[in-house]
């Protein structure tokens, strides 16, 4: 998922940086209001956390292996904001390093895996919570859900980037955008797989580590055994709340907002294949709002001039492709999430039986 | 070595009738009172779960169940009071600067990238100026053997070294208590050792959680016997550890230098 | 001897070497300069080349699976050209930073930063982050060693998912609760939420 230096153009890169810097911004600005409680020690941890679990290999083929990316994972247990400093940590981290990812395009990455993967997961969580409820199994299949959907929402971000980045006489964008989506949906499935057996283990195991902090409840009653007594210490509840403050009110707005990037989102995942191949339409807009300079940066000079005209092979094919990929994937992931759910309460006695043997 | 101060004072500790438990759990303290002397060296000894930790945690105002303002808390305010003062929201961070804490793991206590900054932080807090903290720094790794140490990353130090640079960043406050939760756990002989020889000169209070008997022989004046909660017994070090009865009743051994005396 | 240059000169320095290496266009006779002036940082920063050639072997994979989406999807010698560019360039800009990474210990990077006024609460958290990142490494190792150590025939390709996750959940248990030991240990040293810094003395490293 890394984008290197000199995929996108240096206006691009500067024109992400720019939103991933206020979008950072703001997250701190939000986590310094709950400053002098366990946010830092806990961000910290989290950043620490998705970092090693970034190692944990996931084999899919024979030399072939996916990994975690984490986004979903740690707004999920810390809340949207310090989920989103933890992830931009994790990733200029790994740029300094082990030079993973580029430093100009630090900022559409930070702006694809943490902002896409915390803002939106979160919101997208929230947004199916709202049909299922906040129960266990409601947090298990919004955040396989999330996962999904905010991989395949980076994955469009970037195709758009990558058609500001080079000029549509260098690039058909539909037939890559084919490409990216067909790919993503799949590391997408990954995603949603790894994150949601996570956070069922450990809501098996712990459900006090996530349930008040996702749902901004209030803990439980009683707690059920030995390791959750020291959880259930007074002296973290009051923290949870500042950490993810949710109330009735950021509840309905979340609500509002998650429904607006779940209608975003579809369209962009079903429409733009159709949009796309007609790339003048954005061109112009572009031109209108007075940026058309996104044209003209990052073109390779000269020897192009004959390729204007590209034979498509088959006009449809790539519609076809997108939609297939899209729906495919969507679906996948729904029958991941009603798996995941269906099998948490049955999973719970052979989870605790595992954990006690390792 | 040169004898640095690590202390301003010693200070009295007084628990009394401390109960606790969490909120909808069980009771982890029942009815607990007893007094450290300024400069004594209490040995806590009990098995596993027998709430060691709890107890010691109360003593820097850990568990903030036992100052008001927070909600849910079950046991009553004030119940443990250092030198006259009463341990509570107030008052804690007087307390915490009086009661210098050791963690179990070192991993825990050590949070920053170079030992100079971990031991820097206790100081900094206090609000000291810059050179009165490098001075504080200084002494204290002196005084754990481990003068300087400041440039090296807490990631490549052996456990003993973590432990002392612990020790190090608790000394830096100059506290009048020490609360130490296992300090032996883990330690190869010449660590221990070690660790022993650095307590033995602290001039302030001591309370010691351990599971090593023999180390509370050598080290403690008196001995609290916890078990389930609750302060089974308490006396001179070898009158409690001596007794092969009592400590069988609680699932502890005679530790072999007292068996060799009798 | 570029190890000794201040942090902020590697910094900027590496920051102009990226920008020229995205910026000139592949075909263009000065991308050889820029070449020679990357390789000219490596030799004086006495990097053995045989490393940077170990780490493009790892970095090269990742980059071609992006790069050649392009040729797939587009036709004939257009395709390829943008390949060729976003090769070099990427090749070039990772040289960099493997330059900077080795020229600048994490801790001068992070000391850098905090004299650039980045907000004090994110450095704290980084410093933290980057602290207990070993921390988890050694204990995600030592489970990764204890699931194989009873790990009798090859799982199913189900079964290594579903274990894998389970190594993360559990990793994520743990390192909560750390977290909130760290807390206790912060809170018992009379934190209060607000970080304070001092420059330290500084171990010099080859």
């Amino acid at each position: 998922m890394h984008i290197q230096d000199g995929v996108l153009s240096p206006v691009v890169c500067a024109a992400t940086g720019a939103i991933a810097l206020g979008a950072v911004s703001y997250s701190v600005r939000r986590l310094k209001q709950s400053v002098g409680d366990r946010t830092i020690p806990l961000t910290g941890m989290m950043a620490a956390l998705v970092f090693a679990g970034q190692m944990v290999n996931f084999p899919i083929g024979a030399p072939v292996s996916g990994h975690l990316l984490g986004g979903v994972l740690a707004a999920t247990v810390v809340g949207p904001w310090a989920g989103c400093v933890a992830m931009t940590l994790v990733l200029f981290v790994q740029w300094a390093l082990f030079s993973d990812g580029g430093l100009f395009s630090l900022g559409a990455n930070v702006l694809h895996m943490a902002v896409i993967g915390s803002w939106g997961g979160h919101a997208v969580r929230l947004f199916v919570q709202c049909f299922i409820g906040d129960s266990r199994k409601g947090i298990v299949i919004g955040s396989v859900i999330a996962a999904w959907v905010s991989v395949m929402a980076a994955a469009t971000l970037l195709c758009l980037e990558f058609r500001l980045s080079w000029s549509p006489s260098e690039i058909d964008v539909s037939k890559f955008f084919t490409l990216m989506v067909s790919f993503h949906s799949l590391i997408g499935l990954g995603e949603a797989l790894i994150t949601g057996v996570a956070i069922s283990f450990v809501i098996n195991q712990r459900p006090e580590l996530i349930e008040w902090r996702a749902e901004g409840r209030q803990p439980p009653d009683g707690p059920r055994n030995s390791q959750e007594v020291r959880r259930l210490t007074p002296a973290s509840s009051p923290n949870i709340d500042r950490v993810n403050p949710v109330n009735t009110t950021t509840v309905a707005i979340t609500r509002t907002l998650a429904a607006g990037l779940i209608i975003a989102l579809a369209i962009a995942a079903f429409l733009s294949p159709f949009a796309s191949s007609s790339a003048d339409g954005l061109e112009a807009a572009l031109g209108q709002l007075g940026i058309s300079e996104f044209n003209l940066t990052g073109r390779v000079p000269g020897m192009l001039k004959d390729y204007d005209k590209v034979p498509v092979p088959i006009a449809a094919w790539q519609t076809l492709a997108v939609s297939i990929a899209g729906i495919g994937g969507t679906l996948a992931v729904f029958v991941l999430a009603w798996l995941l759910g269906r099998a948490m309460p049955a999973a719970t006695q052979a989870l605790n039986s595992e954990a006690a043997g390792e | 070595m040169t004898e640095a101060k690590i202390s301003s004072e010693s200070s009295t500790v007084r628990v009394e009738r401390l109960s606790f438990r969490y909120p909808g759990g069980p009771d982890v303290l029942t009815d607990i009172s007893f007094t450290i002397a300024p400069g004594e060296i209490i040995g806590l000894v009990g098995p596993s779960g027998a709430g060691k930790s709890t107890l010691l945690q109360h003593l820097n105002g850990l568990l903030p169940s036992q100052l008001p303002n927070e909600v849910g808390h079950v046991s009553n305010v004030s119940h443990v009071v250092i030198d006259n003062l009463p341990v509570a929201r107030q008052t804690i961070a007087e307390v915490r600067r009086r009661v210098g804490f050791l963690f179990q793991d070192p991993d825990d206590q050590l949070f920053c990238p170079t030992v100079f900054e971990d031991v820097a932080f206790g100081p900094l807090n206090l609000g000291l100026s810059e050179d009165e903290a490098r001075q504080r720094v200084r002494d204290s790794l002196t005084s754990v053997g481990l003068a300087g140490y400041e440039p090296r990353s807490t990631l490549r130090l052996s456990l003993g070294e973590r432990k002392r640079v612990c020790l190090a960043g608790v000394f830096a406050c100059q506290p009048s208590v020490l609360a130490l939760d296992e300090p032996f756990s883990s330690l190869d002989p010449r660590a221990r050792r070690t660790l022993i020889g650095i307590l033995k000169k602290f001039p302030g209070s001591q309370i010691i959680a351990t599971h090593d008997l023999d180390v509370v022989v050598d080290l403690c004046h008196r001995v609290l016997l916890l078990d389930a909660g609750q302060l089974r017994a308490a006396g001179p070090t070898a009158d409690i550890l001596g007794n092969a009865a009592l400590m069988e009743r609680h699932g502890l051994e005679v530790p072999w230098r007292l068996r060799r005396e009798n | 001897m570029c190890h000794r240059w201040p942090p902020l000169a590697k910094l900027l320095s590496a920051i102009a070497m990226i920008l020229a290496a995205t910026c000139v266009p592949v075909a263009h006779p000065l991308i050889g300069i820029v070449t020679c002036g990357i390789f000219f940082a490596h030799t004086l920063a006495r990097i053995p080349l045989a490393y940077v050639a170990r780490r493009l072997l790892f970095f090269w994979p990742p980059l071609f699976l992006m790069a050649i989406s392009l040729p797939l999807s587009q036709a004939g010698q257009k395709g390829w050209l943008l390949f060729v560019t976003i090769v070099v360039r990427g090749t070039l800009s990772f040289s960099t930073a493997l330059w900077l990474v080795n020229v600048m210990p994490f801790d001068q990077l992070l000391a850098t930063l905090r004299r650039l006024r980045i907000p004090d609460v994110l450095l704290a958290i980084l410093s933290l982050m980057y602290r207990f990142l070993f921390v988890l490494w050694d204990e995600l190792d030592r489970m990764r060693t204890a699931r194989a150590a009873r790990l009798f025939r090859k799982p199913s390709l189900w079964a290594t998912w579903r274990s894998a996750a389970h190594l993360v959940g559990r990793l994520l248990i743990r390192a909560l609760d750390r977290a909130d030991r760290i807390h206790g240990a912060m809170l018992a040293r009379g934190w209060d939420g607000r970080s304070r810094w001092i420059e330290q003395p500084r171990e010099d490293r080859p």
